[in-house]
């Protein structure tokens, strides 16, 4: 590694004294460690500041000097942004001289006559390493791009605001970009980097009228810590305005998420609901402001008290599995198929909970796998149980969320499932979301052909509501097709919905792949889905999800139809 | 002549120039400078005006140079001068003091330089 010392030029000192002897001394006790120059008085020494400004780290400077004093320099310096950051040792041996010259912003002094030279070279060598420091706190201290705050500082000062002026009772705001990364591969790093900067500026022009700090926390997005605002619609709309005019030609949308000043909430604490309240309200234009409240506290608190509780709801069995059945409806009566695994959640003081409140959440951190391996290991067991009670086989679909996906084991894993339970691979199917095929298109299409192989079957879920490519559809392995409900729903009122569920049925047959129609509710859409070839069907007409004891009444009756068919 | 004889005529303390200067060289070349220093004439010249200004910035630069190169008598009597003409300090001596003083200083500088002009012509 290089020590400091190699990688930095050597440091320029200048040494201000119409007395020869003065600057020779100075010049002997320097020059084996600094690059030294002179100026004879304070108005030479003015212009060779004025020329050194970037390569000064000291100025040594004698007080009693004919034509322009040290005083005049220092005063001179301190009135100036750029000479202010250059040190000033006064050279002078008296007291008074001294207090005067470190009211004007010497940093220092030594007196004559220059006996000890060691004296004066450690007092040089402290005096550029404190300004050197100190440049480099400042430095670090601002983005250069925005001249807003860095992250620690801007913590570090909220906190202190927020410790030593309780009565400020400051807001914290949240504000990003819409799709910067877009907007940055678009129109270029460069175009990207000035909306940032404009956008700095007016969030400084902001704090010029109101009371606060700000911070651009990190790529494209933005924290201020303010008074409060009455209107923070105004305060979003001023900034998008700016960056509008700035370019008329290019869509630019900003959001904001707020967390109002309460008691006892660090800034911490309220920047992160200030930015959870910023991503709610991600990629709604129409939208673009969320003020962080009391439902999204007993959210957040719920979420954590769900991430908490998970571990003994799989260990105390609150988690339920609960079945919903498909049909085959090209037979009369349908005939019943294979059913889908669901979960449920039966909390012990929570009640009921619907997996639309514990399933995005889990699959947002990764945990979904624990409740994914529980839903597996009830499945397989359900159904060897009803094998060796009815001798009868139902084949149960299970979910693979994306986690699972990463998961190396994931094959190992649901052998042992299978063969534990003495089952077939065939008994159990795998529902794979749409999207996953798109994330992953590579590595999931090895780890499908895997499971092919074994003899799992494998559906794809929610087949339209996201972003399928026929392309894709051809390429990928799958076994069925799940079309998302949403097609369904008006499917008997509305006329494109019709042509479009027949339009995915049609591509299916053509790929030879059969079709489980999802959320049919009533007879008319079956029998809307049953003229148009659809296989199977899911949904309220048929059953909703039973538990298990209550599932094996369905399994009764399709026991007793067989026999009658 | 060496310096050292030097500065045992004229009275200078050796060790101090040394300690400031760290090298005869450097000694040598300020000390034969001195008498076309010009300072102590300005000194002379402003105890003709009694310019408080001019009394006291030549009686600065006079400490100052004496002070580095071991003159102590010379920068001693020089600091008197320029503390009584400091801005701001009230004055302690006599216009007519203050001129006896200055005759003191201008007569020590020329047995100085007296020497000075000696020890160069030696070399």
């Amino acid at each position: 590694m290089f020590k400091s010392k190699q990688i930095q030029r050597q440091r320029q000192v200048l040494v201000v004294d119409d007395q020869e002897i003065n600057r020779d001394v100075l010049g002997l006790i320097l020059e084996d460690d600094y690059e030294v120059i002179y100026a004879e008085n304070g108005r030479e020494a003015l212009e060779k500041i004025q020329e050194n400004l970037d390569s000064l780290s000291l100025v040594m400077l004698d007080l009693i000097m004919p034509e322009m004093d040290g005083f005049e320099v220092l005063e001179t310096m301190r009135d100036d942004e750029e000479m202010s950051s250059i040190p000033v040792i006064v050279l002078t041996a008296e007291k008074e001289a001294e207090l005067k010259a470190l009211r004007l912003g010497a940093a220092d002094f030594i007196t004559k006559p220059f006996d000890v030279h060691e004296i004066v070279l450690a007092r040089v060598a402290r005096i550029v390493e404190l300004s050197e420091g100190r440049q480099l706190i400042s430095a670090a201290e601002y983005d250069k791009l925005t001249m807003l705050y860095n992250r620690n500082f801007f913590f570090e000062y909220a906190n202190r605001l927020y410790t030593y002026h309780p009565e400020l009772h400051l807001d914290a705001v949240v504000m990003n970009i819409e799709q910067f990364h877009s907007v940055n591969a678009l129109n270029g790093r460069e175009f990207g980097d000035d909306i940032l900067r404009i956008i700095g500026n007016e969030i400084r022009a902001f704090l010029s009228e109101t009371e606060g700090i700000a911070s651009r926390f990190d790529a494209d997005r933005f924290d201020i810590y303010c008074v409060h605002q009455d209107n923070y619609h105004a305060v979003l709309e001023r900034f998008q305005n700016k960056v509008n005019s700035i370019s008329p030609n290019v869509n630019i949308h900003l959001r904001m998420g707020v967390k109002p000043w309460s008691q006892e909430v660090e800034p911490i604490v309220m920047f992160d609901r200030a930015r959870a309240a910023c991503n709610m309200v991600r990629g709604d234009y129409h939208h673009p402001l969320m003020i962080y409240n009391d439902d999204m506290l007993m959210r957040e608190l719920l979420n954590q008290r769900l991430l908490n509780d998970l571990r003994s709801a799989v260990d105390d069995k609150q988690l339920q599995v609960y079945y919903q059945p498909k049909y085959d409806i090209q037979c009369e009566p349908p005939k019943l198929s294979s059913a889908e695994a669901l979960v449920r959640w039966k909390h012990p003081e929570l009640g009921m909970i619907s997996p639309g409140s514990f399933v995005p959440l889990f699959e947002g951190n990764g945990l979904i796998s624990i409740v994914d391996d529980f839903v597996w290991r009830e499945a397989a067991q359900q159904i060897a149980a009803w094998k060796e009670k009815y001798n009868f086989t139902l084949p149960v679909s299970v979910n693979i969320s994306r986690t699972d996906v990463f998961d190396t084991t994931l094959v190992d894993r649901l052998k042992e499932l299978v063969e534990e339970n003495g089952l077939d691979y065939s008994n159990i199917k795998l529902e794979i979301t749409e999207s996953a095929y798109t994330e992953n298109s590579k590595g999931l299409l090895d780890l499908i052909d895997s499971l092919r192989e074994l003899g799992f079957a494998i559906e794809m879920d929610d087949f339209g509501s996201g972003y399928s490519s026929l392309n894709m559809l051809s390429s990928m392995p799958i076994d069925v097709l799940k079309m998302d409900m949403k097609f369904i729903r008006n499917i008997e009122t509305n006329e494109t919905d019709r042509r479009l569920v027949q339009l995915v049925l049609d591509i299916a047959k053509y790929l030879n792949v059969p079709v489980v129609a999802e959320g049919v509710e009533n007879e008319k859409q079956l029998e809307i889905l049953r003229n148009a070839s659809c296989d199977l069907v899911q949904g309220y007409y048929f059953s909703r999800p039973l538990p298990a004891d209550e599932f094996e009444k369905l399994i009764e009756r399709e026991i007793a139809t067989e026999r009658d068919r | 002549m060496t310096l050292q004889e030097l500065y045992e005529r004229i009275d200078g303390d050796y060790t101090q120039a040394t300690n400031v200067l760290r090298m005869d060289k450097l000694i040598d070349k300020h000390i034969r400078r001195l008498p076309n220093n010009g300072v102590v004439d300005k000194l002379i010249a402003a105890a003709d005006t009694m310019d408080a200004t001019s009394l006291f910035e030549s009686a600065h630069a006079i400490k100052g140079v004496c002070g580095n190169l071991g003159l102590v008598k010379l920068a001693a009597a020089a600091s008197e001068i320029s503390e009584e003409f400091r801005p701001g300090n009230p004055r302690n001596f006599t216009d007519d003091e203050v001129k006896a003083k200055i005759a003191g200083i201008s007569e020590l500088y020329e047995k100085t330089k007296a020497e000075i002009n000696n020890y160069e012509a030696s070399l």
